[in-house]
């Protein structure tokens, strides 16, 4: 069976010729040998139908019929099959129609001329037809490569992400040619990068890393069809860029749609290496950017923890040598004891900032959706900030009826916490910061609105980066609360945004998709 | 003398028992310690102490299993006291039988009134038939809550979640213990009940619905009966 598959491609290079015929399609698509064998019946089966007409007075329209025939034939066979329906056509003719019957002679001198021209003109519209028809598939043929250049050019360019592109050029490759494309690719340092998982496709299980590797450091194409290693199993083409040489694609292919068409593949795999270099190159840009972003980050965290953590540290131990060396008053020792606390909460705030930076970074956060009062929530906050929302004017507004809103408790009190934390830092004393909570078309809406002096129009855009802060001379943090709140806000699916209101402060206003529950269905009693 | 009872720490780092004996015998609570677990269990049947306090990252055994081999025998309270601070660890802690759970670092002032709680809770009997705290009476036999002397209608649901968070005042319940417990096997994932219910609690029982402090929210945890 398979055997079959393979030769009815050696026959017919395009299958989408036969599009629009199944009759025709099923006919052709038979193997050479059959093709040979069907030409014989139908000859013997028209034969057999024109034997009625087997008299002197209308041998001469059997002729005509034989020669429809074969010409019929001629549209969806091979030259041979037709060559032979020929041949045999004119002998069978000859044989049962021209007198004297069943001998090859022929008695008229006119029906030998007649015999003459039939075998001719059947030879010759056979010959023709044939022609015309290989024409057409040239044509064809051509169509299709043009258009799975065009299409393929066309996806190439809006595919982005190495992965992304592959899968395109798979699915051109696919429709068009009806066959499969593999990748391998190099790691950025010139060396392809394993890929034992191509041997989990059954059609590459006689992948040769050799020819992949040899095809890759030399940039010549190798394997079937091709002039190195033409006995394998698969063809492999190597993908060569401007800057740098992408990788090898190995690929299976029938011998007749490979073949003598080495300008259109070289074409076709340029596009190919092209786009995938095109991607390659903006990933090896993303990465040394990445690279020098964690340098950057690693500077700046390594000053700031020297700096911040420093000072907490040195009031610990200042505070606590004065204690034990010194005879102190009762109010200097409180005042003492007081800083060393005050100094290890501070101590302690830097710690859960940075190990819960480190968390949402590397995606160890669990968002425990749960439903929520925010009532609760928001009174949870304010308890908590007590001392430091005294010397302000807080006030609180949420949405009469507020329903159950589904989200992480825990990470919202954070994400709360820290924007009250900052209006709290930014305030003048006894100002006002107002927090209202409403919820409206599916998403929760959670603002905090404080009257200090805003944030200057180039920080706007800063405001949730990593140890950003507006005045770096400034003590106090290591400018990751708000960081933080973003990160959080994210693993919500929310989004926050900040803005300085016309008439003065802050504003930053948080947003949390959510559904609501159904309270019809509660049984409340 | 040191007549508030006898503490067992169970906790490897020699600063943190410094710092706990100190306060500790400061408050009449005696001290003794252990450093690992098999120490842990060898000093809790040996000295029956009045109360636990464990660490859960212990050198020998997970602080966690420690609770479990603990709790077959053990019936007074255990405080978990661990740097360990997800609401997953918290959560798991407390329904392995831990009275109550501590982040390090910790107040001082704030572990010895989880003590003091969680000993005299387990020394109150089970079932006393009026429990009062300051101007809120519950008469667990009538199911009667007074208020200022004044009674407050309650639900039949609503009185079993004050019945319940009462009795076991100053202990954290967990969600899913209240659930189960009040409403059943079959709404441990209803939290939206519990959520409704605690609300419409806090505006019968509480001075300031807004400022709770008989019904205190554990975020993300669950909640606990403040006195």
């Amino acid at each position: 069976m398979k055997h079959r598959i393979r030769t009815k491609f050696a026959i017919r290079t395009i299958p989408d010729i036969m599009k629009g015929s199944k009759g025709i399609s099923s006919l052709t698509r038979t193997s050479e040998i059959y093709q040979y064998i069907l030409a014989i019946i139908i000859i013997g089966i028209t034969t057999l139908l024109c034997s009625p007409l087997s008299n002197p007075q209308s041998y001469h329209i059997v002729s005509f019929i034989l020669l429809f025939v074969v010409a019929i034939m001629a549209v969806f066979m091979g030259i041979g099959p037709v060559l032979l329906a020929a041949t045999l056509s004119s002998v069978a003719w000859n044989y049962f129609f021209i007198p004297p019957y069943h001998t090859f002679h022929i008695a008229k001198t006119e029906d030998k001329f007649m015999f003459g021209s039939f075998f001719i003109i059947a030879l010759l519209n056979g010959v023709l037809t044939n022609r015309i028809r290989r024409q057409e598939i040239i044509v064809r043929e051509r169509e299709n490569q043009t258009n799975a250049l065009f299409q393929l050019t066309g996806e190439l360019s809006k595919a982005s992400g190495i992965d992304k592109v592959s899968d395109v050029a798979k699915n051109d490759f696919k429709k068009h040619f009806n066959g499969d494309l593999f990748f391998i690719l190099q790691d950025g340092n010139n060396r392809l990068e394993t890929s034992e998982h191509i041997r989990d496709n059954n059609k590459f299980q006689s992948v040769d890393f050799n020819i992949v590797e040899q095809v890759f450091s030399n940039s010549v194409k190798a394997g079937k069809f091709t002039d190195s290693f033409s006995d394998a199993e698969l063809t492999y083409y190597p993908l060569t860029g401007t800057r740098l040489n992408p990788g090898v694609v190995v690929m299976n292919l029938e011998k007749s749609v490979y073949q003598g068409k080495d300008a259109f593949w070289n074409t076709y795999f340029m596009q190919i290496s092209n786009a995938i270099e095109r991607e390659f190159l903006g990933e090896l840009a993303l990465k040394a950017r990445v690279l020098y972003e964690s340098d950057k980050l690693y500077k700046t965290l390594f000053n700031l923890i020297s700096h911040e953590f420093r000072i907490p540290i040195a009031t610990v131990m200042g505070a606590s040598d004065t204690l034990l060396m010194s005879q102190t008053s009762e109010k200097h020792r409180e005042e003492l004891l007081d800083e060393i606390f005050k100094a290890s909460a501070r101590l302690n705030h830097l710690i859960e900032n940075l190990l819960n930076m480190s968390r949402l970074e590397s995606g160890k956060i669990s968002v425990r959706l749960d439903w929520c009062d925010i009532n609760d929530l928001i009174n949870k906050v304010l308890q908590n900030l007590n001392k430091e929302l005294e010397q302000l004017q807080l006030v609180t507004e949420i949405q009469p009826e507020m329903p159950l809103i589904k989200l992480d408790f825990g990470l919202m009190e954070q994400v709360l916490h820290n924007l009250l934390l900052n209006a709290c830092q930014y305030s003048p004393a006894s100002s006002k910061v107002c927090l209202d909570a409403s919820y409206a078309n599916g998403t929760l809406i959670l603002r905090v609105t404080d009257s200090g002096p805003g944030f200057p129009e180039k920080a706007l855009s800063k405001v949730f980066n990593k140890f950003f802060r507006v005045d770096e001379s400034k003590p106090g943090g290591l400018g990751l609360g708000l960081s933080i709140v973003k990160g959080l806000v994210e693993s919500h699916a929310g989004t926050v945004s900040v803005e300085n209101p016309a008439d003065g402060g802050a504003r930053f206003t948080v947003t949390i998709p959510s559904e609501i529950p159904d309270m019809k269905k509660l049984n409340l009693e | 003398m040191n007549d508030n009872g006898n503490i067992l720490i169970i906790d490897d780092e020699v600063q943190i028992r410094r710092l706990l004996e100190i306060s500790l015998s400061a408050n009449d609570y005696s001290t003794f310690f252990a450093s690992n677990g098999k120490e842990g269990l060898i000093a809790a049947a040996t000295y029956h102490p009045s109360l636990i306090i464990l660490d859960l990252g212990l050198p020998d055994m997970d602080g966690m299993e420690l609770l479990i081999r603990l709790r077959e025998w053990y019936t007074r309270p255990v405080i978990v006291l661990s740097v360990r601070n997800s609401e997953e660890d918290i959560i798991n802690a407390l329904e392995k039988g831990a009275n109550d759970y501590l982040t390090k670092p910790f107040r001082s002032g704030e572990l010895i009134a989880r003590i003091r709680a969680a000993i005299r809770l387990s020394e109150e009997k089970k079932d006393s038939p009026l429990l009062e705290f300051g101007s809120l009476k519950i008469d667990m036999i009538n199911h009667v809550v007074r208020k200022n002397e004044e009674i407050i209608k309650l639900t039949s649901t609503e009185f079993s979640l004050l019945a319940l968070l009462a009795k076991n005042h100053g202990r954290v319940l967990t969600h899913q213990f209240i659930l189960k417990e009040i409403w059943g096997h079959g709404y441990l994932e209803q939290t939206q009940y519990l959520r409704v219910f605690i609300a419409q609690l806090r505006k019968k029982i509480e001075d300031n619905p807004s400022n709770p402090v008989l019904l205190i929210t554990e975020s993300g945890i669950g909640y606990r009966f403040g006195n």
